[in-house]
């Protein structure tokens, strides 16, 4: 027996189970996707009245369901398998993504230091302190990917253009503008392994910092010289911000708060990765349809990355001591697990409300969660948006790329930092 | 945001006043007004409907809300918000209406026919007027974000700590959401040589903060030797380079050619160097040394006495300010630079960018709109 068969029947009673336990419209209307990028805002709306949460009370399957969950955390490959896209890949070895992309994200950090020229050597030190070449370089990963997929779909050679590396680059420089933000909204200290921006220099300069590495960006995208893209991705720093806002407020009402999270989720990380995908199409074909699949490919991918994210904040361990850092509570943010796990610890929902801000508050959360079946629930539904993810990028003709992208949503769904 | 945040209870000038942001407030408010209110009237209508649909967006309501919390605080994002109130009439629109009057003083390019004329309101297109609210937009971002503190400083005297984090979340939130409408704003131009133009600008505008925030966080060392020509440059970055380039753009927008698009920069330029120069010397043509409060070590005036007495000269002179006390004795030292020749050659410095605005705008043909924005020019020289 072949691994994938395994996989497929393996898959087969982990869905039936989670269907039951959701039941098949929440689970479909969840990833009811939009065919245009305007209806993308609005897609949420969708969402919302089929989460009623009387099925997930029902323990009996629950439990089952999270038991099976359980067991599909440790066979991802079961993800793509149970989608039907045409089958390429049966005999040539599936590359690694990262090994694939290597060639176009060689010396991606050094030319990013380029476009942020600047006289103050202080100030350079600040903006180069991020792009030291040890960050994972995730979203120029699927954007050179998703170049050379397209370019291979609008049959050229596969080979990527100036203007869809520059989007490749112009994509990590959003990300840290927003993440060198975010840490002073936060309070942060550490990141990734190293001092925050505004630990060091404090935020009077972390925030300039941030400013700068923004105005760089905007202008290598607008010396791309393609009105359409700098549409495409201006529209991305005011996603990113409005879902900053959006974390700022809870919902009372469970239904309104799940949908708030989801367009949280979108506009936060999605919008990024779906835009930039959406970029690299336009560079290359003039369809809008082709336009579409690189945009739902990426709004999918990024939704799943966030919610296994979110799920990594409840199960990775921060330190040797094995206590978890649950950051997210500690900031007052309610993610997907604790969304979930309301619904079976109505007690959840008054903590919510006060932003987990009471003493114990976030120790009582954390256990509740895990008590819960939150964990596999978020989960669930992290693959559910890579199952779509892979639906939408099978539209486009075969190549190595194509089948990197699909390999990438199980590496999502895996990963444990 | 001005409306929204005058509901928020201000607290009494205290040291906070060290802090407040200067907005394009002029020394002579009379004059001053009379020169803008009779420009807005030949722009058609003021700018001051450009962010309407931000100041009533969700997200800047809910700072509004949340700023509150910071009354009592020392925390600047509030006299920012006080700024938005008190000089909205007359400094917070400037910026774009000089922009409006630019494009209005070019007129329709010749050369421009896919823009037909009647696109256009009181002579301006409807980008240009776009351009002139992304440039307001711009520059109220960048009050915001100057307004954040560090939090290593922070004091109990400052108040609480948790609402001076909070202060700036707010800030670093609505600045970023301002920028991010600039942005998109930018976008819907449609003219990617003024999406780069921009962008520099905001650039510049980091860099220019960037230099003037840590310069004056070594202002007690006085070691740096800044000459009068690095002072200007570095100024240009931060007070200057948003206009010319706006001006610049607005041009571009209008299809006009290089030549009219240098003497736009050429003008923003020359007419911010010499309205920030103006604000400069006002402690040292107003009023007398007793009415003094304190003036900046970096302002114009002190950098030009500093190089004409040279280095050694103004050390000794700083360290007699000091020798009295814990405090600077700002009397004695505008006493010490009014007896030199610093403030009459920064007079000069002024007059000489005015005129050099002014001989910008003698290129455009005559019009009202020409008129307006010599008046301005010619006003911030007067002293």
């Amino acid at each position: 027996m072949c691994t994938e068969d395994l996989a497929a029947n393996m898959a087969l009673p982990l869905r039936r189970c989670c269907m039951r336990t959701l039941g098949t419209n929440y689970c479909a209307s969840l990833l009811n996707v939009p065919c245009c990028p305007d209806a993308g805002r609005s897609a949420f709306v969708a969402t919302v009245p089929v989460l009623s949460g009387h099925r997930l009370m029902n323990t009996n399957s629950s439990r089952k369901c999270g038991s099976l969950s359980r067991c599909s955390l440790r066979l991802p490959r079961s993800v793509p398998n149970a989608c039907h896209y045409s089958a390429v890949h049966s005999d040539a070895k599936v590359k690694d993504p990262f090994t694939l992309a290597q060639k176009d994200l060689k010396n991606l950090y050094d030319d990013i230091k380029k476009e942020l020229f600047v006289s103050t050597a202080e100030l350079k030190s600040l903006c180069h302190y991020y792009f030291d070449g040890k960050g994972k370089a995730f979203r120029p990963m699927i954007v050179v990917l998703m170049a050379r997929a397209c370019n291979l779909h609008s049959n050229r050679d596969g080979d990527l253009l100036p203007a869809q590396r520059s989007i490749a680059m112009i994509s990590e420089m959003i990300h840290t503008a927003s993440l060198v933000h975010d840490d002073i909204i936060d309070g942060s200290d550490t990141r990734r392994g190293k001092k925050t921006i505004n630990e060091v220099w404090g935020e009077r300069k972390a925030v300039l910092a941030g400013d700068f590495i923004l105005s760089a960006a905007s202008m290598a995208l607008a010396r791309i010289g393609n009105n359409a893209v700098v549409t495409v991705l201006s529209q991305v720093i005011e996603d990113l911000v409005r879902g900053e806002f959006m974390q700022l407020g809870s919902k009372e009402n469970e239904n309104e708060r799940f949908k708030h999270y989801l367009e949280k989720t979108f506009k936060k990380t999605a919008s990024l990765i779906a835009n930039s995908c959406k970029a690299v199409s336009i560079l290359v074909n003039p369809e809008p349809e082709v336009h579409e699949i690189a945009y739902q490919y990426g709004r999918n991918v990024g939704i799943a990355f966030q919610l296994v994210d979110d799920m990594l904040d409840f199960t990775s361990y921060a330190n040797q001591l094995g206590k978890p850092s649950a950051a997210d509570l500690r900031l007052g943010l309610a993610t997907g697990p604790v969304l979930f796990a309301c619904r079976q610890f109505p007690e959840l929902h008054a903590m919510i409300m006060r932003r987990f801000s009471l003493n114990g508050d976030v120790d009582r959360a954390w256990r509740y969660v895990l008590q819960s079946d939150g964990v596999e629930q978020t989960n669930y539904l992290a693959q559910r948006y890579c199952q779509e993810a892979i639906r939408q990028i099978s539209k486009l003709h075969p190549s190595a790329e194509r089948e990197a992208l699909i390999r990438l949503t199980e590496l999502v769904l895996t990963r444990n930092k | 945001m001005a409306l929204l945040l005058f509901r928020v209870a201000l607290p009494p000038l205290g040291r906070v006043a060290r802090r407040t942001l200067s907005l394009f407030s002029h020394p002579s408010p009379s004059d001053w007004s009379k020169v803008v209110s009779d420009a807005e009237k030949i722009v058609g209508y003021p700018t001051s409907f450009m962010s309407l649909r931000c100041l009533l967006s969700d997200e800047l309501s809910h700072v509004a809300m949340h700023v509150r919390r910071l009354a009592g605080t020392n925390h600047p994002l509030l006299n920012t918000a006080r700024g938005f109130v008190q000089d909205s009439r007359n400094n917070l629109q400037t910026r774009g209406l000089v922009v409006l009057l630019m494009s209005k003083a070019a007129g329709p390019s010749g050369a421009s026919t896919c823009f037909p004329q009647q696109d256009m309101v009181s002579g301006i297109y409807p980008s240009q007027r776009s351009l002139a609210e992304i440039t307001e937009l711009i520059h109220t971002a960048f009050l915001v974000h100057r307004g954040i503190v560090d939090l290593k400083d922070w004091s109990s005297s400052d108040g609480p700590l948790k609402d001076m984090q909070f202060g700036n979340k707010m800030a670093v939130l609505s600045g970023d959401f301002l920028l991010a409408n600039a942005c998109t704003g930018l976008a819907q131009l449609n003219n990617t040589k003024v999406v780069e133009l921009i962008s520099s600008a905001i650039g510049d505008l980091v860099q220019g903060i960037y230099c003037e925030s840590s310069s004056a966080a070594e202002e007690s060392s006085v070691t740096e030797d800044t000459t009068m020509d690095s002072w200007e440059e570095r100024t240009f970055l931060s007070h200057g380079a948003l206009l010319a380039k706006s001006c610049k753009a607005a041009m571009e927008l209008a299809n006009h050619n290089a030549e009219a698009q240098g003497l736009a920069f050429l003008y923003g330029k020359h007419m911010s160097l010499a309205h920030k120069i103006n604000s400069d010397l006002q402690p040292f043509v107003k009023g007398s040394a007793s009415d003094l409060m304190t003036f900046s070590l970096n302002c114009a005036p002190v950098v030009f006495h500093r190089q004409l007495v040279g280095s050694e000269r103004w050390v000794h002179q700083l360290q007699q300010a000091r020798s009295t006390g814990e405090h600077t004795d700002y009397t004695q030292l505008w006493k010490a630079i009014k007896a030199d020749e610093g403030v009459s050659s920064t007079v000069e410095l002024c007059r000489y960018h005015g005129n050099k605005a002014l001989s910008a705008i003698k290129w455009f043909p005559p019009s009202d709109a020409r008129s307006a924005l010599e008046n301005i020019a010619s006003a911030v020289t007067k002293l």
